[in-house]
């Protein structure tokens, strides 16, 4: 097992993208790993030829990923868009490792990403030692991608300035990166794309310009249709997350885990799932992937401080930290949930004490 | 002597453009086409200048309308593309599935025997035509998994619809038919078997005719049944002796909209309009179809650049080569626009499948056709009217005042009265009882309504004028004949006018229920005030509602005595509606002996107290009242020896809706404020729930307003009086001819 915290993707599963090339027949554009068609089993998952079994990474429409990959091979750029934890990044960087077989170039969007970070910065020592040369010249993840012919991620596009946001234009449009300070442009090679997430409930968000827009084809990440589809997904994420971490705990059962994703679709929903009882909504958006994470660090609590088995007290402290996102008005709603709806529910006891104990 | 079967999917595009090259090249000297031969007359009108599809052939039972089938035919129909073929090769042509006067009557009995314990009503239900639906969904869902589709439609389209290169199509499906027949139990299928039999013998009644070369088209399932030769014998036993009614065919314009799903016929596509593309240009890869959606967001305020055409059609052809598909689809270019056009939100896309993928085109159909003289009737009011029958809604304001507009609005209250609901009268905006709006969105199923109003005359005009006549003559309700009267009246039907107002005159002298007649008035008033406006005589009715009214008095002040909560209630809303209706007629006879019953409904102390308060409000209103008549009143039903249920009825009576008016009112606020304030503290504990009832029926900013001005010792809500200041009388005079002249006064110089 490896000494690394977190894999990258193509570290991770480079066992199934080699099998997925191996099979590969289909035309493969310039410059990717696998075809496009071998991109999309690599995203659902599947059984090749030889009987290899994919594991699917998205869960949900096939449609979707099939959009997102047939973009990536137009000159247009990948824009996914949708509530947070809705597995945009997750996504981007499965694309990113199928189509470029490398997920690492990325960059971060925040209010403070600057120009620089962006196209290209300069080492100042060299630059004031050796006056403005290509040896002076910082690259950035964009610059790299465009002389290597891959995929670039942007996380979190609208967070970034709208001045610093239309500097993409170019980098689209023409594909090309000039660098008037040494004369010189950088060209990208074919292969070269970007896939950029954004998400639609964040306040403060920087609209992309109508010119950015139309670079950009959007594919919506809904969240997950049916509760069972997403305790797939949570259980997926989990196992692999023990394998990850090695905790010496008991897979866990799938009856905690519907019991989480349970509570967390009826409070983002604002009804049980009976449908008959109307609940308070909190404000945070609990996502899968914080009930993802609730599991994971339920687990935690079980390996390190219980007897290894992962019960209603391990994840009680992680679920009221992930509802109660604001002090005074979430508290209300939590309570109110535990006290109608929990208490009620008569194999739920043993959650109910746990959470009214905290 | 051959015979060709050509297997086809009803209403495929690719279907079309096979049958169409097959008969050229093939050259038959006649096609048969699955179809009730009792339409065979109808097809002679194919080829016609003015039969324009989409159409349907309208078979009816003309003694029962209701009992209809239709068979609609669009442009990328096969079967309208053999037909047309044969029209202008000039060879014969006719229809070879069971008739449609057997499949009616056998359809009723199957279905009776299933829904044998539900009562329906019967003669509501149309019976569709069954021929015209899909190839049987379960069977050729098994090919379409055995080609990895998840959805058998697209698996013959992309297979048989969209393909270009079509040799030996026809063998395919009926080899593929051939299979699935074999392979896949049958359920027993009467009606199946029925019109697979007639079919094979209008085939063998054609062979006896010697006729060379045959071509036959039909649904792809029935191909190995007709290829299959069966015996005789056995076909005619099974066809002896089937039941049969007279059935009658014509020709009716059809919609886009009535051949897709969403319309409620079972029989139909899902995208008549992608469809119609697909026959009108087959090579298009998509861009034609996207510069058409981009058309369509530009009208919709949308910025779309032909850069998002272009990146739309690669998107959809990349997704189309994923996916392994040889061209392009409509789900391909839908995703594409999704993507693209819309930036990922779906709501948009409810447009393009309203305006493209659905469509709305509407057929047309030759004068000449024999049609019902109801149906010309309409047909030539609404070219002379200039008020075409669209498929899609189109909204008319008409301006009374104008000639053709009253006409129009004349023909359309026609319509409705006769139940044919082409226009809806919306609610207009603006004043004035000169405008009426209409919304209009033809239906090819009034055709139907047509041909079934057609006994009660052949005129709109005289047929409506029946409508209502015979209406009149079973109602025995005053309401239903003041209700008929407020329809005819714009109608222009004088001679049922006539014939109302003098059953309603009947009527309302036989009646001794005042409530009846109370509820009547008000629509006669709208019918008087309306008189104005179209120029018909409203004097008549004047005369009848003054003569109600007159009874109303007599018998109102007895009908206030002696009834329960809910009866108070009902009669509340009737003084409000009745009071209103007197004040609009501004009759002073009137207008007085409804204020003398108020009166005396007021005085008379048995009066349910909810009424009797609502009567001095409404004498109050109209300033009859003074102030110390009023405090009179007020402090006798509010002393403490009456029951506090009975002042708060009447408290609530006495205020009912009238909030603002309270807020304004200062009179009246001083009545209650110092009524309450008079209240001792044990007192007012027991009327405080009553008062609340009273108060919780006024909206909350009224509530509002009326607590700021309980706290501010009741100055809030009111007007701040005008100060004067350097008024300038002189210029003011000056000022004054003018808003004389726009008052439509003159002016008197000598004061």
């Amino acid at each position: 097992m490896s000494q690394l915290l977190r894999q990258h993707a193509e570290q991770l599963f480079a066992h199934e993208l080699e099998e997925l090339k191996k099979q590969d027949n289909d035309k493969r554009p310039a410059n990717w790993v696998l075809s496009p068609q071998s991109v999309v089993t690599y995203l659902i998952g599947g059984k090749l030829k030889n009987g290899f079994q994919v594991s699917p990474k998205y869960i949900g429409n096939r449609r979707l990923m099939e959009i997102a990959v047939a973009t990536l091979t137009t000159d247009r750029a990948l824009l996914l868009y949708g509530l947070p934890g809705t597995a945009k990044s997750w996504v981007s960087e499965h694309l990113a490792a199928g189509v470029s077989g490398d997920s690492t170039l990325i960059i971060q969007g925040t209010a403070g990403t600057s120009e620089e970070s962006v196209r290209y910065g300069w080492n100042y020592a060299r630059l004031i030692a050796e006056g403005p040369s290509a040896g002076a010249l910082v690259e950035t993840p964009v610059m790299r991608a465009m002389k290597d012919g891959k995929i670039v991620r942007l996380e979190e596009l609208t967070r970034i300035g709208a001045d610093v946001q239309d500097t993409l234009i170019t980098i689209l449009s023409e594909k090309t990166l000039p660098v008037p300070e040494l004369n010189m442009e950088v060209q990208a090679i074919k292969g070269f794309n970007i896939i950029a997430t954004a998400n639609n409930r964040d306040k403060g968000v920087n609209e992309l310009s109508s010119a950015l827009k139309r670079r950009f084809n959007t594919v919506i990440l809904p969240l997950p249709d049916s509760i069972e589809e997403e305790i797939d997904i949570v259980r997926r994420r989990v196992e692999s997350f023990e394998k990850v971490m090695e905790l010496p705990v008991e897979p866990p059962a799938l009856q905690e885990i519907r019991r989480i994703v349970t509570i967390f679709r009826e409070l983002r929903s604002g009804v049980t799932l009976d449908g008959k009882t109307k609940i308070k909504m909190p404000t945070g958006t609990l996502s899968t992937a914080e009930a993802i994470s609730v599991v994971n660090s339920g687990l935690s609590m079980a390996a390190y401080f219980g007897d290894g088995t992962l019960k209603a007290a391990d994840v009680a402290a992680s679920i009221i930290g992930s509802v109660i996102k604001d002090p005074v008005q979430d508290k209300l709603v939590w309570q109110e949930y535990l006290e109608t709806v929990v208490k009620t529910r008569s194999d739920w006891s043993d959650i109910y004490r746990a959470c009214r104990d905290l | 002597m051959a015979i060709n079967i050509l297997g086809i999917r009803h209403h495929g595009p690719g279907s079309a453009r096979n049958v169409k090259a097959f008969l050229e090249s093939v050259k038959p000297d006649i096609v048969l086409v699955e179809g009730p031969p009792e339409a065979d007359a109808m097809l002679q009108w194919v080829g016609h200048a003015d039969l324009k599809p989409p159409v349907a052939l309208l078979c009816y039972q003309p003694d029962n309308p209701q009992c209809s089938v239709f068979y609609p035919f669009a442009d990328f129909s096969p079967e309208w593309q053999a037909i047309l073929y044969a029209r202008k090769q000039n060879i014969h042509v006719r229809f070879m599935d069971l008739p449609a006067g057997n499949q009616m009557l056998i359809e009723k009995e199957q279905r009776e025997q299933k829904e044998e314990d539900i009562s329906v009503n019967r003669d509501k239900i149309n019976l569709e035509a069954q021929s015209y639906e899909h190839l049987n969904k379960a069977p050729i869902s098994y090919l379409s998994d055995a080609a990895g589709f998840t959805d058998d439609e697209k698996w013959w389209e992309h297979t048989f619809e969209y393909r270009l290169n079509n040799d030996e199509v026809f063998d395919a499906v009926a080899e593929a038919m051939q299979a699935l027949r074999e392979s896949i139990p049958q359920k027993d299928k009467k009606l199946e078997q029925l019109r697979e039999a007639y079919m094979r013998r209008s085939i063998r009644q054609t062979e006896k005719e010697m006729f060379h070369t045959i071509a036959v088209i039909c649904g792809a399932w029935h191909v190995p049944a007709l290829q299959n030769k069966a015996s005789q014998k056995d076909d005619n036993e099974l066809l002896k002796g089937l039941p049969k009614v007279k059935i009658e065919c014509t020709w009716i314009p059809w919609t886009f909209s009535r051949l897709s799903f969403y319309s409620g016929y079972g029989a139909g596509i899902n995208s008549p309009g992608w469809y119609n593309h697909v026959w009108h240009h087959k090579h298009d890869d998509g861009t034609l179809w996207m510069a058409h959606v981009a058309q369509l967001f530009r009208k919709q305020q949308m910025d779309t650049s032909v850069a998002h055409v272009i990146e739309a059609v690669r998107l959809a052809e990349s997704l189309a080569s994923l996916r392994g598909l040889p061209k392009v689809g409509l789900e391909e270019l839908n995703e594409a626009t999704l993507s693209v056009l819309c930036n990922g939100e779906s709501i948009l896309l409810k447009l393009v499948h309203d305006e493209l993928i659905v469509g709305h085109q509407i057929g047309e159909v030759p004068v000449e056709i024999p049609k019902p003289p109801l149906q010309l009737d309409i047909e030539k009011q609404q070219k002379k009217l200039r008020l075409p029958a669209t498929a899609d809604f189109k909204d008319y304001t008409l301006d009374l005042r104008k000639d053709t507009d009253l006409e129009r609005s004349i023909f359309l209250h026609r319509l409705t009265l006769l139940g044919i609901q082409w226009g809806r009268q919306q609610h207009v905006a603006g004043k004035g009882t000169f405008k009426e709006q209409w919304r209009l969105q033809w239906d090819p199923g009034y055709s139907v309504e047509i041909i079934e109003r057609g006994n009660l005359g052949n005129t709109v005009l005289e047929a409506s004028a029946n409508s209502v006549l015979n209406q009149a003559k079973e109602a025995t309700d005053l309401k239903v004949i003041s209700d008929l009267l407020e329809k005819s009246i714009p109608a222009e039907l004088p001679e049922a006018i006539q014939m109302l107002i003098h059953r309603l005159n009947n009527l309302a002298a036989a009646s001794a229920d005042v409530i009846e007649l109370m509820e009547v008035v008000p629509g006669l008033i709208t019918v008087a005030r309306y008189g104005n406006v179209r120029k018909t005589d409203a004097t008549i009715v004047l005369s009848i509602i003054s003569s109600i009214i007159t009874r109303i008095c007599i018998s109102l002040p007895n009908a206030c005595v002696a009834i329960d909560d809910d009866a108070a209630q009902q009669l509340l809303g009737l003084f409000y509606k009745l009071n209103d209706g007197i004040n609009l007629m501004q009759e002073p006879d009137t207008t007085l002996s409804w204020q003398q019953t108020l009166q005396i409904i007021a005085g008379n102390k048995n009066t349910s107290p909810v009424v009797c308060g609502y009567s001095i409000r409404l004498l109050n209103d109209s300033k009859l009242l003074t102030a110390n008549q009023l405090m009179q009143y007020f402090g006798y039903t509010m002393s403490a020896a009456t029951a506090p249920v009975i002042s708060a009825a009447w408290l609530e009576g006495f205020l009912k809706g009238s909030g603002t008016l309270l807020l304004l009112d200062e009179h009246q606020w001083q009545v209650i404020d110092n009524w309450v304030s008079g209240l001792s503290d044990d007192i007012f504990m027991q009327v405080l729930p009553l008062l609340r009832r009273t108060f919780a029926n006024f909206s909350s900013p009224e509530r509002r307003k009326l607590g700021e001005k309980v706290r501010t010792g009741g100055t809030a809500g009111q007007q701040r009086p005008t100060v004067i200041i350097n008024f300038d009388t002189e210029r003011a005079k000056q000022g004054l001819p003018v808003i004389m002249e726009l008052l439509g006064l003159t002016i008197n110089n000598s004061e």
